[in-house]
């Protein structure tokens, strides 16, 4: 086990695939030579050059493009959007073209990539590149869609994601970068489509990703000790495939569902598991099922206003007091 | 009302020992009231002037209920909420918590209602200790497991003995599981009442022995007495509705369609009901046929999942093993099942105008478990006795040429 940032586990990702694999290539913005604007890939230009490691002007729909025809003609790339709100500028591309292909193909062509972004909120960087996309993806037929929380899963899922034969949009927490975690050494590959269960509580159980999955573990921490509430904490990891196996039998164990969501309150993920837990597990249920999330609204740069608006351990804290009998 | 004990629900005004316009000292007397469980006297909860009764003698109200407005001395507003308090020998904390606390416990959780269906328990019988006094999924499971296996199906489980020495345990396959869990059920929750009638088979046995060998070999299967049973009973029923319905809890969905389930055993290993679907009209070879069909794809597992739905009144076959009576358990919310037993030859004693004399002939025993909820004793003999009477007078030779 060595310990890595969040930041470095992409980095080791991505490496780990290139070397393993000749035909995974890496794109986007600033990406080979400044080693990226979050220092997520240090040092990939100079182990792979500049014929796998490119940089591309400041184009999301030329870096998409990119990738689309590498993946028709055979390649395995890796392409890079800064931001994930930037998405829509080239979301034609992701959910129209990409997401379709192998469907409108009749399975003749598939497309093996990967789109990583720098997703969400908590370091100020105001409305238009903060937000929480992901449930954007999830409500895309023909994407697959994972945000780990941790070092080891940025790894372990990078690589799933990299081999899969279909695209996923891979979404990396911003603010979670400078986190340090135990990862694997060696080969490290995770599965996708399994949720994680991190805590085991009797009470209510939470379910959470990415950012959220640390505040909902500080929570869970906190309520446990000064409030005698007991929770289980899962980490979702993977929205499409969803783990529905883990979250329902973690449901029925505590008869209450908590979901911690960064995304706006709107179609959030977490509605639909809460859709699936009313469908499924209905007569375990032991009361209403509790959504937290941030507010239907612009996120703002105040560092102050931000962080009212987005979940925090003390709100997870709260609610759940206030909702769990 | 106060909440007087956890389990009681209301309580009748008995006496107000002051009218309005009187003053009040706090905690002197303000009326009695009785319960289930006690006869009490309730104190005022402050000092002023009863400013209205709102509940008047002998009038019972649930607990929360505003009895009372003491307007306090002096005082320019009427305080409504605070009408009255417990009383020191139950106290509660207050008038608002107790009215919470009746809706928090009559407003269950899916988890909640369905753990108290399993274990037949009443909400009334246990105390909650959720927010407001909600009972909660542990506040269900603490009281069962207290509770202890005498009175329940499922924590009995756990009373049975640990295997002595030399015994083997036998794992329950599903279909048992399933079995267990639904028996318990309907023998916790259905009251049966169990009734027999004797029938002459000699009309049956005259058509199966006139028709029976050509039948074994144009069908390949041999003629039993279960299709002409079936065939008498879908008749029956639709002359006797109620048998033919399902219970639920205040009304009787009466049903249109005759679906007979047919118990069948899988050799030991379990027992599949498979529906014959509208057998009410249905001509008795077909019967035969669908009987037979349904009989063998349970034995050969291959039965459809709408094979086994919309089942609205069951027979049990035991007559093959020389059974005389069987006391069968009804699967809710279907309100009856027939047990049908071996149809053996006995002396049959013939009342006739020249005196009585004795004959030989094949009888067996029709016995109907019912659920007393649904139907009495005289419906269900009646139903009885109209397929005993199909089963002796109908000209089952001709209909078996279809």
């Amino acid at each position: 086990m060595a310990e890595l940032t969040y930041r470095e586990a992409v980095a080791a990702g991505i490496a780990q695939e290139m070397e393993r694999d000749d035909c995974v290539v890496f794109l986007g913005e600033d990406v080979a030579a400044a080693g990226g604007v979050f220092k997520t890939t240090v040092g990939l230009l100079e182990k792979f050059g500049p014929k796998r490691v490119r940089d591309c002007p400041i184009s999301e729909q030329a870096i998409i493009g990119a990738a689309m025809g590498a993946a028709m003609t055979g390649l395995r790339p890796i392409a890079e959007i800064m931001f994930s709100d930037f998405l829509a500028v080239c979301w034609d591309m992701v959910a129209n073209e990409i997401a379709k292909t192998r469907y409108m193909t009749n399975g003749q062509i598939a497309l093996p990539l990967v789109i990583r972004t720098a997703n969400g909120g908590g370091s100020r960087f105001g409305a238009q590149h903060s937000q929480a996309v992901e449930n954007w993806a999830m409500a895309v037929p023909g994407l697959k869609v994972v945000a780990p929380a941790f070092p080891a899963d940025v790894k372990g899922l990078l690589a799933a994601a990299v081999r899969d034969p279909d695209p996923v949009l891979f979404f990396e927490q911003k603010s979670l970068y400078a986190m340090k975690g135990e990862v694997p050494d060696g080969e490290h590959v995770d599965k996708l489509g399994t949720a994680k269960v991190l805590r085991q509580g009797k009470d209510c159980t939470i379910v959470a990703l990415a950012l959220m999955v640390h505040r909902a573990l500080g929570a869970a921490e906190i309520l446990e000790k000064e409030h005698g509430i007991s929770c289980t904490v899962v980490d979702v990891r993977s929205l499409v495939p969803l783990d529905t196996k883990t979250i329902l039998g973690e449901v029925v164990k505590t008869g209450r569902l908590v979901t911690v969501e960064e995304n706006p309150r709107l179609c959030g993920w977490g509605a639909e598991i809460a859709s699936i837990v009313a469908d499924e597990c209905f007569w375990d249920l032991d009361g209403p099922i509790v959504r937290i999330t941030t507010p239907h609204v612009p996120l703002p740069s105040a560092d102050l206003l931000e962080d009212n608006t987005i979940p925090s351990v003390d709100r997870i804290v709260r609610e759940i007091r206030e909702k769990i009998d | 009302m106060p909440q007087l004990g956890e389990t009681v629900a209301e309580g009748t005004v008995t006496k107000w020992h002051k009218k309005v316009g009187d003053a009040i000292k706090a905690d002197e007397a303000l009326f009695d009231v009785e319960t289930d469980k006690v006869s009490t006297e309730v104190p005022a909860p402050v000092a002023g002037v009863v400013a209205e009764i709102l509940v008047q003698e002998g009038a019972t109200a649930k607990v929360g209920t505003r009895l009372a407005v003491i307007r306090e001395a002096g005082g320019q507003a009427a305080r409504p909420a605070v009408s009255v308090a417990a009383p020191a020998t139950a106290p509660t904390p207050s008038v608002a918590a107790a009215t919470a606390g009746a809706d928090a416990r009559s407003r269950l959780s899916p988890v909640v209602s369905r753990l108290l269906a399993e274990h037949g328990l009443d909400a009334r019988a246990i105390a909650g200790t959720g927010r407001d006094g909600r009972i909660t999924r542990e506040d269900v499971l603490a009281h069962v497991a207290q509770r202890g296996g005498a009175q329940s199906s499922a924590p009995a489980q756990s009373a049975v003995p640990a295997a002595a020495s030399g015994a083997e345990t036998a794992p329950l396959n599903t279909i048992r599981k399933r079995t267990a869990e639904h028996m318990a059920k309907s023998w916790a929750t259905v009251p049966h009442v169990l009734q027999a009638v004797e029938a002459d088979f000699s009309r049956v046995d005259a058509a199966r022995r006139a028709g029976g060998e050509q039948w074994k070999q144009r069908e390949g299967f041999a003629l039993t007495y279960l299709p002409f049973i079936a065939s008498a009973a879908a008749a029956a029923l639709v002359k006797f509705p109620r048998l033919n319905s399902s219970f639920a809890g205040d009304h009787l969905v009466l049903h249109r369609r005759v679906n007979l389930g047919i118990a069948v055993d899988l050799n030991f290993e379990g027992l599949m009901v498979p529906v014959l679907k509208d057998a009410a009209g249905m001509a008795l070879p077909r019967v035969a046929r669908a009987v037979h069909d349904l009989a063998s794809r349970a034995r050969a597992g291959k039965l459809r999942p709408d094979d086994m739905t919309e089942c609205t009144y069951t027979i049990s076959n035991n007559g093959a093993f020389g059974t005389l009576l069987t006391a069968a358990i009804i699967t809710p919310p279907q309100v009856a099942v027939l047990s049908t037993d071996a149809v053996r030859k006995r002396a049959v004693v013939i009342e006739g105008g020249q005196g009585d004399t004795v004959a030989v002939r094949p009888v067996g025993m029709l016995a109907q478990s019912f659920d007393h909820r649904a139907v009495d004793g005289a419906y269900s003999a009646a139903f009885l006795n109209e397929v005993k009477t199909m089963l002796e007078t109908r000209d089952w030779q001709r209909e078996l040429q279809g």
